[in-house]
């Protein structure tokens, strides 16, 4: 009995990500069969799951995930398109509330958004700048010369002879932009929203 | 003022521009809070600091710590900032010559926001835990962005800030990840740790109040709807010897435009025009007559930035 609960508890930890070395390999090793120690920790995940989200309350069905595995390791792979092709807006249309119906398709939407955000990172733009020394040279690396070192500069777009816009950082801006930054949030929005964006925002090596 | 009760009525209250704004002024010292605060610009870039804010009957205060980029804590009682860069052990000390001062609110005088933005409820939304009304300021022409705005529903208080392009595409983003609206800040915590700048160098850029007149500048028209704000000479570089530039800053109420007017020199300026844009801030760099080089900064179009620029004149 006790070593029932012993187990239990071993597994809950193990759930909890709580366990390491030695105790980490038994209870594994306990969970890993198809006896009691297996189902235990696949009812200690659901609650889990249920606990951070009402929608999870639906365990997968398992016959029907081994399928789509199975199904999923046999297509071909395809390479990913190295860029975004279609970009994403979002529109501004005043919401029709919908009720929560739908919380999941609700939350797609929000990935949408972010989605449309990084789509938006990756076109559409003439110009851009990383704000912070290389915060975003992740999200900059395919569209945007990085300077080996630079200190992240605003990126400026400049004309050249022939009309064509050529991109180029000019550090003597981030000046400028801090200026503005701090001394020209004049509206009524800036406080605290603005003062907060633009303090949060400022730019580096001041 | 509204009153705290203002949440429990369930009716949608109709607001225009200027009472949404008021309301989300006074929202700041109903409570002392703490939270996150994250800012996300359309190309990836990413920053975020914590915020700490409380009033007293004097005394707005304001400590901002950013979490990314160059280690900083930036202090504001009322109109007086104070940067600390503890890496190079340096305080900057500037004044805000703006609206902030508490308890005026802050609508630059001479503008109209009311005749370039309405406002629309769209419903509500929870953001950082709380409830919030989510409100649209719609422009109503394309020299300005649109805002969507995410209004506490008790406090008011501003939770998130989306800048709209024409599109409607978001440029930018501000929102608390994170919000404590009951937080244990006091002003006097936070005046001390402004004041306690021992150890540090203390850096005060010069700074004069001029007006774009008296420095022989003016626009021909002005842009619809952006009154003057203020003019100052004041230098932007931290190097000893820095050349002061001119900045002169002018606003619609919401958006805001700076112009830097500095003597062309052929060693720092490109000889081409330079545009950039990052998230809702856009510039545009070049000459207004060969000796001269004016830079213009705002959250504006640049469509608007090119205006300004092409409107600026050598006063007779």
């Amino acid at each position: 009995m006790t070593n029932d609960v012993n187990d239990r508890e071993m597994l809950s930890a193990l759930a909890d990500g709580q366990l390491q070395g030695d105790a980490f390999e038994a209870a594994l090793a306990y969970s890993a069969g198809d006896g009691e120690g297996h189902a235990t920790l696949q009812l200690y995940h659901l609650v889990g799951d249920v606990l951070r989200s009402s929608d999870l309350a639906r365990p997968a069905n398992p016959a029907f995930m081994s399928r789509l595995r199975d199904q999923l390791a046999q297509e071909p792979l395809r390479s990913l398109p190295t860029q975004l092709q279609i970009p994403i807006h979002t529109e501004v249309v005043a919401p029709v509330r919908q009720e929560a119906a739908n919380a999941s398709v609700f939350r797609w939407k929000m990935v949408a958004g972010v989605a449309s955000l990084a789509a938006v990172a990756a076109i559409g733009w003439t110009s851009l700048s990383s704000l912070q020394d290389g915060g975003a040279v992740g999200s900059q690396m395919a569209i945007a010369p990085v300077g080996a070192g630079s200190q992240a500069a605003p990126v400026v777009a400049v004309a050249d002879a022939d009309g064509q816009q050529v991109m180029i950082r000019d550090p003597r801006l981030d000046e400028l932009l801090a200026a503005h930054k701090q001394f020209g949030s004049t509206s009524a929005l800036q406080m605290p929203a603005g003062f907060l964006r633009n303090a949060t925002f400022e730019t580096p090596g001041r | 003022m509204p009153p705290a009760d203002a949440a429990l009525v369930s009716v949608d209250v109709v607001r225009d521009v200027a009472q949404w704004i008021e309301r989300m002024h006074s929202a700041p010292c109903l409570r002392p809070y703490a939270g996150t605060f994250v800012v996300l610009a359309a190309n990836g870039a990413m920053s975020s600091s914590r915020i700490w804010h409380a009033c007293d009957g004097q005394q707005q205060m304001e400590r901002v710590e950013s979490l990314s980029g160059t280690p900083r804590t930036i202090f504001r009682r009322n109109d007086e900032v104070r940067t600390f860069l503890p890496q190079a052990r340096i305080v900057r000390a500037d004044r805000r010559e703006d609206a902030g001062l508490f308890p005026r609110v802050p609508v630059v005088s001479g503008t109209s926001i009311a005749q370039f933005y309405t406002a629309r409820l769209l419903g509500q939304e929870r953001v950082a835990g709380f409830v919030t009304d989510v409100v649209w300021f719609k422009p109503v022409d394309s020299l300005r962005f649109g805002y969507r705005l995410w209004s506490e529903r008790e406090t008011g208080l501003i939770v998130k800030l989306q800048t709209l392009g024409a599109d409607g595409r978001v440029l930018e983003q501000a929102a608390f990840s994170e919000l404590d609206l009951n937080a244990s800040v006091r002003v006097e915590q936070l005046s001390r740790m402004m004041d306690a700048t021992v150890g540090y160098k203390i850096v005060a850029p010069v700074v004069v109040k001029t007006s774009a007149h008296a420095e022989g500048w003016t626009l021909r028209q002005p842009v619809a709807g952006f009154v003057p704000v203020s003019c100052h000479r004041r230098s932007v570089s931290d190097a000893e010897d820095a050349p002061s530039v001119l900045q002169c800053l002018y606003s619609d109420g919401l958006a805001s435009v700076s112009l830097f007017v500095e003597p062309f020199d052929a060693k720092r300026h490109p000889s081409k025009p330079q545009v950039s844009g990052m998230g809702a801030t856009q510039l545009l760099a070049q000459h207004v007559q060969p000796d001269v080089w004016v830079t213009a900064v705002g959250e504006v179009p640049l469509q608007t930035l090119r205006l300004f620029v092409g409107q600026l004149e050598r006063a007779r």
